[in-house]
């Protein structure tokens, strides 16, 4: 580089010098200005179906009262997957210290039935359920099926021809339309179900006369019910519903059919954490589902009517009879026998794995017969581009193993140590193997650690670890 | 002029509604730009503030930051190899290429321009024909959209930068990546191992950024690029005449191919609104199929640059997944059905302001006035995005001038974090890093990345449309039995068909 160049660079270095120096000061005083007291820093919320629906809205909302109660930071977190079982996972199986909430779902009373964890209702400290929305079954406007006597006329004279969707095979809605035919004797398979990703897709399907009814929610359908596109015959559950609008819709009681399974939605913390933050939360949570605290003009019972989600709310131990008694029923459901055949489709789980591993193989043969003919040009650019340029092969080669290396290193102890240090540490050391000047690199250290924590943890609410010296 | 559309203008064009949607466009560039990050994720945070606003102000703000974030997303792509969105996997080497050629202000100029051609022509195709086309999307069932996602993983393999075998590969590895964890259609663990963190799968996002971003900075380390630097810089120049250089340098050859393939925008636009307005389908699909079309249009010579840095390929997949953002919101408001995910959580938020969605929210005076403002928001947005947009593509060249031993460790760290911060979970990163090293392998061997991705995006969705098909019909006749489900499978065919029909054809035939 030239005198000029390194002339400019050293300038703007002097600058970022101080400002780095500013920076670690203030984070230092940041780290030690906490007090003891519970909550102390961001908490997180875990929630364990994806941003948009119905549970996330919830999530979201709750958060933000929580917020106003407890005055730090409540974040949530779209930890998705598994049908349920990493949100669970992540929410109830994290260090019970209070900082994490999780907001669980009716397929905590499932998953473990199914086989797909062996977290169970057991696993959390029950600290209010939020709301119990009854599944409801619906059919297209112009559908010659207008109420249950219809449909159990249809399902007496033609069983197995009826289809149905709203979520995914042997999830909440499936468990809903199943047991209610189980219930009036039926085997399950007499409404065909077609899995789907959930309510929205289904509420497609349904309209573009793919299948005959959706089981799901009432809020989540609530759209196409509003502008009369779809009709709703039957409500599973012991009451009606008291939100505006939806008062006329009747339950599958009221016309005969005495069979209830509402989804239920509720927080909860890990098992062990202490009785003391336990009481806080419980007592800002009672204030919230009361009405009490208010969040730019509004409570978050106003919140839920709104959206037309039920509101009904059960505290500590209101709420662990009620999930025991709802896993029975479920379990009692999913081990029956004719339930175990329903599971079977017309393709197996492992039809689709095997196709495109043998997709696999067919390519990687027709192009491996390609490749055999003519070397591989990648490779032969590669060995003599690093004899050309005439760098130090072994720097590069240790940088190589290097990067990986962080990644894991990151991984294994960002949890422990802290963000900022391990962050610190990566920058500083991947810049140094790059040949980069010390001075550069601490810049690039500090700065960078700092500036990405901030942006994160401040603009983007995400929660980064903290670990020694409050970092 | 209505009473509607007057309200409608009065409110979007209010001091506070033009203050929000400035710092929405921010704030969805920057998230934009940022691998790791999406417009849902976005938009899911801005919805507390949304409460603050009024329904015009609040959904402007999500409309805004949605097309920015898009546009955005081609940054990190074009300078970094990383795609900052799924769909901008579709062009990622070539706006890559073309920054290794110094030529990044072209292909980030290029991406502008037509993202925000895109996005009006999409805007105005929402504006002119939302009720008629909502229809369409009730003629599209599990068979239509099987042949949809076949289609879209089809073009990818097909048209990807190699042989088409390596093509399918891709496209194979990503489908086997795809079935890992408990599927919606069977509801059992596959391929998980017995480890209860693989049931939730291989998340596209770690999967996106680790192919792309983590295996370039091992390629990065092993052979360090030259550092290019920039051919016109002098820093002398009076004000006017820098920010004349400026605009010529970004813009240049965007209003060029502009004039020449008006036709071409045309299509793109099509293809983006009609894929975009299907529930479910989006950007990826979109821009993908567009960049597909694109290049089978092309002559032999220009084929040949698709992949190496082809500004038509770059323009018109960009074009498409602009104008399959408003097309997501044709169902949305229409139908109460959202088009992609964001639109999902805006249902939400127009439940809430008791603006519930539905087919007669044309003929309601009430909630007319908030219909045209989305109107208007959308070309707004876009029409602000050019300086917007044009200062950060000018803010984003600065980063190729930073020397590797500085910009390296950065994208480490944004790989990494950003991986994290969609669950905050280490596992993720784990998943990232075992994908790079994966991302890093099949480059060696000259196997192409975009397919692998949409792969594992569209894999879940293809194998349950199949089960959901033939659940309901029991029959493969059933495929070809409805009008629109026997067309895309027509053109499915053909498309995997095209070397053999080609060969019928004469020879020399034009654009």
């Amino acid at each position: 580089m030239s005198d000029a160049n390194r002339m400019k660079c050293r300038l703007p270095t002097n600058a970022i010098c101080t400002l780095s120096g500013m920076v670690l000061t203030a984070l230092l005083l940041t780290g030690c200005r906490r007090s003891v007291e519970y909550p102390n820093r961001p908490i997180t919320l875990t929630c364990p179906w994806a941003a948009g629906g119905g549970t996330d809205r919830v999530s979201r909302q709750m958060a933000m009262y929580l917020e106003q109660e407890l005055g730090v930071p409540v974040n949530v977190i779209n930890a998705t997957g598994g049908q349920g079982v990493t949100g669970h996972s992540r929410g109830l199986l994290a260090a019970p210290d209070g900082y994490t909430l999780a907001m669980m779902t009716l397929e905590l009373n499932t998953m473990h039935w199914r086989g797909l964890t062996n977290l169970d209702w057991q696993d959390c400290e029950p600290l209010m359920s939020l709301n119990e929305d009854p599944a409801a079954l619906f059919v297209r406007s112009e559908s010659p099926i207008r109420s249950m006597k219809d449909l159990e006329e249809t399902v007496h004279e033609r069983p197995g021809e009826l289809t149905a969707s709203g979520t995914a095979s042997l999830a909440a809605w499936h468990l809903a339309l199943a047991g209610w035919l189980l219930s009036i004797d039926r085997p399950p398979g007499d409404i065909a179900w077609i899995p789907s990703q959930g309510s929205a897709p289904s509420l497609q399907e349904l309209m573009s006369g793919g299948i005959d009814i959706v089981c799901c929610s009432v809020p989540e359908a609530r759209s196409l019910l509003d502008s009369r596109s779809i009709r709703c015959i039957g409500i599973m559950s012991d009451e009606r519903i008291t939100q505006e609008g939806l008062e006329h819709l009747e339950t599958f009681r009221e016309q005969g059919t005495d069979w209830i399974l509402k989804g239920w939605r509720g927080l909860g913390v890990p098992k062990g954490t202490p009785p003391e933050v336990q009481e806080r939360l419980v007592t800002s949570l009672r204030r919230i589902v009361t009405g009490e605290t208010i969040v730019n003009d509004q409570s978050f019972p106003a919140y839920m009517d709104g959206e037309g989600f039920d509101r009904t709310w059960r505290e500590t131990d209101d709420f662990a009879a009620f999930m025991q008694e709802t896993d029975q029923v479920l379990g009692d459901l999913l081990t029956r026998d004719e339930f175990k055949e329903v599971k079977s489709g017309p393709v197996g789980p492992l039809a689709f794995p095997l196709l495109a591993s043998g997709l696999a193989a067919v390519c990687l043969t027709v192009s491996g017969i390609g490749r055999l003919r003519a070397p591989s040009d990648s490779l032969a650019m590669n060995t003599t581009s690093s004899h050309t340029t005439g760098q130090q092969p072994a720097v590069s080669r240790v940088a190589f193993v290097a990067v990986p290396a962080f990644t894991a290193a990151y991984a294994l102890l960002a949890n422990t140590v802290g963000f900022i240090i391990v962050a610190a540490g990566i920058l500083f050391g991947f810049a140094m193997l790059l040949k980069s000047r010390l001075r550069t690199a601490v810049v690039l250290a500090v700065c960078g650690s700092a500036g990405i924590y901030q942006v994160f943890t401040g603009l983007l609410r995400v929660t980064l670890p903290i670990g020694w010296f409050g970092w | 002029m209505s009473e509607a559309l007057q309200t409608a203008l009065q409110n979007t064009f209010a001091p506070g509604t033009l203050l929000v949607i400035l710092l929405s466009a921010s704030f969805g560039l920057f998230i934009g730009a940022i691998p790791g990050l999406t417009a849902t994720m976005a938009v899911a945070l801005m919805v507390p503030f949304t409460f603050f606003l009024d329904p015009v102000a609040g959904i402007a703000a999500i409309v805004t930051m949605e097309a920015c974030c898009i546009f955005a997303g081609d940054i990190p792509t074009a300078l970094m190899r990383i795609p900052g969105t799924p769909s901008s996997a579709a062009y990622v080497d070539d706006a890559y290429a073309l920054t290794q050629r110094s030529q990044h202000q072209t292909a980030l100029g290029v991406s502008l321009l037509f993202s925000v051609t895109g996005g009006l022509i999409g805007a105005l195709v929402l504006i002119v024909a939302a009720p008629q086309l909502a229809r369409i999307a009730f003629e599209f069932s599990s068979y239509e959209y099987f042949w949809l996602c076949l289609l879209g993983l089809s073009c990818a393999a097909v048209v990807s930068r190699g042989s088409v075998s390596k093509g399918m590969l891709s496209l194979a590895v990503g489908l086997l990546i795809s079935c890992i964890g408990i599927g919606s259609t069977h509801g059992v663990p596959r391929l998980t191992l017995g480890f209860e963190q693989l049931e939730s799968g291989i998340g596209f996002i770690p999967a996106m950024i680790g192919l792309f971003g983590f295996s370039e900075v091992l390629r990065n380390v092993l052979n360090p690029v030259a550092q290019s630097t920039s051919v016109s810089h002098t820093p002398k120049e009076p004000a006017a005449s820098w920010l004349g250089t400026a605009i010529r340098e970004v813009f240049g050859t965007a209003f060029v191919q502009l004039r020449r393939s008006f036709g071409r925008v045309m299509t793109s636009s099509a293809i983006g609104s009609l894929i975009g307005m299907l529930p479910g389908a989006g950007a990826d699909i979109a821009a993908w199929v567009s960049y597909a079309v694109s290049k089978r249009r092309s002559t032999e010579e220009q084929q040949a640059e698709y992949g190496q840095g082809s500004v038509q390929g770059i323009a018109d997949a960009t074009t498409a997944n602009n104008s399959s953002l408003a097309g997501a919101w044709i169902p949305a408001l229409i139908l109460g059905i959202p088009g992609d995910s964001v639109t999902a959580i805006v249902i939400g938020v127009l439940l809430m302001k008791n603006l519930t969605p539905g087919p007669d929210i044309l003929q309601d005076p009430e909630r007319l006035p908030v219909v045209y403002s989305i109107y208007l928001t959308f070309v707004l947005a876009n029409l602000l995005l050019i300086p917007l947009g044009f200062l950060a593509v000018r803010l984003g060249g600065q980063i190729v001038r930073i020397p590797r031993h500085v910009i390296l460790p950065m994208i480490l760290m944004f790989c990494i974090v950003g991986t994290f911060a969609i669950k905050s979970s280490y596992f993720d990163v784990y998943c990232m890093l075992a994908m790079g090293i994966l991302g890093f392998l099949l480059e060696r061997f000259q196997v192409p990345l975009g397919p692998v991705v949409l792969g594992i995006i569209l894999g879940g969705r293809l194998e349950e449309t199949f089960v959901q098909s033939l659940t309901k019909s029991d029959s493969l006749f059933a495929f070809f039995e409805r009008p629109i489900a026997a067309l895309l499978g027509i053109t499915c065919l053909i498309v995997w068909l095209w070397p053999v029909i080609a060969s019928f054809l004469p020879r020399g035939r034009d654009v």
